[in-house]
């Protein structure tokens, strides 16, 4: 006998409730829901309405914005003409100023690579992104040394200020990202010549402060080489930055390699590829995905790292506002007005490097978990 | 497999799979005893038995996914050695299927469909993306061919994980149960084209519990348990009249539901 079947039709979609979404369930759920949430909220509301009006007029309607010496700051708020006054030492240092165009000529070259490994289409963006970020440190160099390229000399010691923070940054972490590559590709390795170095190489440098190797490269280090050789005291800074943080980028890159299934690397052998193409083409890029949280991490950390330089007597930003607060013109009282403003340049790069990261993870998501 | 048709009719009675007392152990863990193994070309093989009885841990030493410590295995008239350029030799001779598909998440299907054939055979990339969708419509999924592999349902990928494989065109194809990790509506789809690539004469190992398709296309049916082969026989015989107790309990088992 044949039963008719009944037509099965899925029914239609209806929205959530009201009381589940929306903003003023959030603020239900998420300021008020219990006694005790009740009560932070009250109390983080009243100790905003005490503080904050101070804290503005301070920052804004009290301060004092246009002059050029101390005694221009003649109202009660921040002194921000301090900043004004300096920040041609703050931003570069005491390179020359008729040179300047060639730092800003740098930082323009690094936002200009930054932006084209985001325009260009996936293509291209290895062929050619790629080798500009490796070329990138060189060609800053040469300009910003200027003697090789039939500009005027500038010698390192002049360089200085957040340019050099950044320059210095963006630097190191380029010459890194592929070194501390292949320390993690070593330190998995089954040669055992390759693993040893490499986790020779990336536990002392993991392990040792950053302080201290600032301080061994720049008064020991000159003591091993001979008498008439010198290296750059800022090249020495570079490679200890260099090391540093492929160190921790090897072992960012380690715990990535961990994350890809054992199926990837089978699939990978079963259609023949060989080592370096399953490296690069399989493994690398899955790395570089799951590890873009903790890549950042090591950006900012290394970037912020930066400041460390003063203890060498390198004039990065940090350097310069102290050189600033001890000058005689300046005394009394600016060291609010001066950390505030580092604190605040850094943490807008940061955040700004946070946007950057999470556009690219955005970007390399091709919603799947496998 | 129709660019290799004539190959196979012309050589069909050569011995393409040859293991000889192959013995592997993991650590002291002795997987595979005295495995005795020949596969004609063009032949289709089915292999069953309980999990740890060894039967994928036998075909992934085909393709050296797994090494074995005794005994000897030739493959096409190669034999495995110590050696990448060997090793590499054979690989490109096997294709391989797995259970959790393993397609390359951060790239399209076509993507993953072309990297085999421009990096390892070094062609060009038409010719690869032209032999990429020629599989792709083999398996029935060629509007697909954009998209990453996240957005596929389990059976279209493991139908993409086939055509894969088939782009380097292997002389065999070695399936890791297929279809153990798919969702009931999806284990047809795949079987089906397993099934037509039986009919074009591609020789085939495959490790699975589906044993309608075992009844259906395979030249013999192997049984493992123990890291032993314990049985094998033609599907008709294997089934309805199996010789040793073990495969008795293991037919009833399986076949009670």
């Amino acid at each position: 006998m044949v039963v008719q079947a009944r037509e099965f039709k899925p029914l239609p979609d209806q929205p959530a409730p009201i009381a589940t979404t929306g903003p003023i369930a959030w603020v239900k759920n998420n300021l008020f829901s219990s006694a005790f949430n009740i009560a932070v909220t009250i109390t983080i509301t009243v100790a905003l309405f005490a503080i904050l009006p101070g804290v503005l007029d301070w920052l804004f309607f009290s301060a004092n914005w246009s002059g050029t010496t101390q005694a221009d700051c003649v109202k009660d708020g921040a002194c921000w003409v301090f900043i004004q006054a300096w920040s041609q030492q703050i931003f570069y240092g005491s390179y020359p100023i008729d040179e300047i165009w060639r730092v800003n000529l740098s930082l323009f070259l690094l936002a200009g690579v930054i932006a084209l490994s985001f325009i260009l289409p996936a293509h291209l963006r290895n062929k050619v992104a790629v080798p500009a970020y490796l070329l990138l440190p060189f060609v800053c160099l040469l300009f910003l040394d200027g003697s090789n390229i039939g500009l005027k000399p500038v010698t390192t010691d002049l360089w200085g200020g957040f340019s050099l923070n950044v320059l210095i940054a963006a630097a190191s972490i380029i010459i890194a990202f592929p070194f501390g590559f292949l320390w993690a590709l070593g330190r998995q390795s089954e040669m055992p010549f390759a693993r040893s170095v490499s986790v020779t190489c990336i536990e002392f440098f993991r392990g040792t402060p950053i302080l201290a190797l600032f301080f061994m490269g720049s008064v020991m280090l000159p003591l091993f080489f001979p008498a008439d050789v010198s290296v750059d005291k800022l090249l020495r800074v570079w490679i200890i930055l260099v090391l540093f943080m492929s160190a921790y980028m090897a072992e960012v890159f380690r715990s990535g390699f961990q994350a890809i299934p054992q199926g990837q690397y089978e699939a990978a052998d079963s259609i023949g590829l060989g080592y370096w193409q399953k490296t690069l083409l399989i493994v690398f890029p899955q790395v570089i995905k799951i590890a873009m949280p903790n890549i950042l991490a090591t950006f900012v950390m290394v970037f912020k790292n930066t400041v460390f330089l003063l203890v060498i007597a390198v004039p990065e930003m940090l350097q310069v506002i102290m050189s600033a607060l001890s000058n005689s013109n300046w005394l009394g009282g600016h060291a609010m007005e001066g950390y505030l403003f580092v604190g605040f340049i850094f943490w807008v790069c940061c955040f700004s490097m946070s946007l950057l990261a999470s556009s690219i993870e955005k970007k390399l998501d091709t919603s799947h978990k496998n | 497999m129709s660019v290799d048709n004539q190959s196979i009719e012309s050589t069909n009675d050569k011995d393409i799979i040859a293991i000889k007392d192959m013995n592997k152990w993991y650590g002291n863990f002795h997987v595979l005893k005295d495995i005795n193994l020949t596969v004609k070309k063009g032949e289709r093989i089915v292999v069953c038995g309980p999990s740890g009885s060894g039967k994928s841990t036998m075909i992934r030493c085909i393709n050296r996914l797994e090494e074995f410590q005794r005994g000897s295995l030739t493959v096409n008239g190669v034999e495995m050695v110590e050696d990448v350029k060997n090793i590499e030799a054979i690989r490109r001779e096997v294709g391989m299927v797995f259970q959790h598909f393993n397609l390359f998440p951060h790239l399209t299907i076509l993507e993953n469909l072309t990297l085999g054939p421009i990096w390892v055979q070094k062609k060009p990339k038409e010719e690869a993306e032209a032999i990429a969708m020629k599989y792709l419509e083999r398996v029935k999924i060629p509007d697909q061919a954009l998209k990453f592999p996240g957005q596929l349902s389990g059976g279209q990928q493991q139908r993409v994980a086939i055509a894969r494989s088939l782009c380097m065109s292997p002389q065999i194809m070695l399936f890791d149960e297929p279809t153990s990790a798919l969702d009931p509506e999806m284990i047809k789809e795949v079987l089906d084209v397993m099934v037509e690539l039986a009919d074009e004469g591609m020789t085939m190992l495959c490790v699975t519990h589906e044993m309608g398709f075992a009844k259906k296309v395979a030249d013999r049916v192997i049984f493992m348990d123990g890291g032993e082969i314990v049985e094998e026989n033609e599907p008709h015989e294997f089934f309805d009249n199996p010789k040793t107790d073990r495969l008795q309990l293991f037919l009833s088992q399986i076949l009670q539901h």
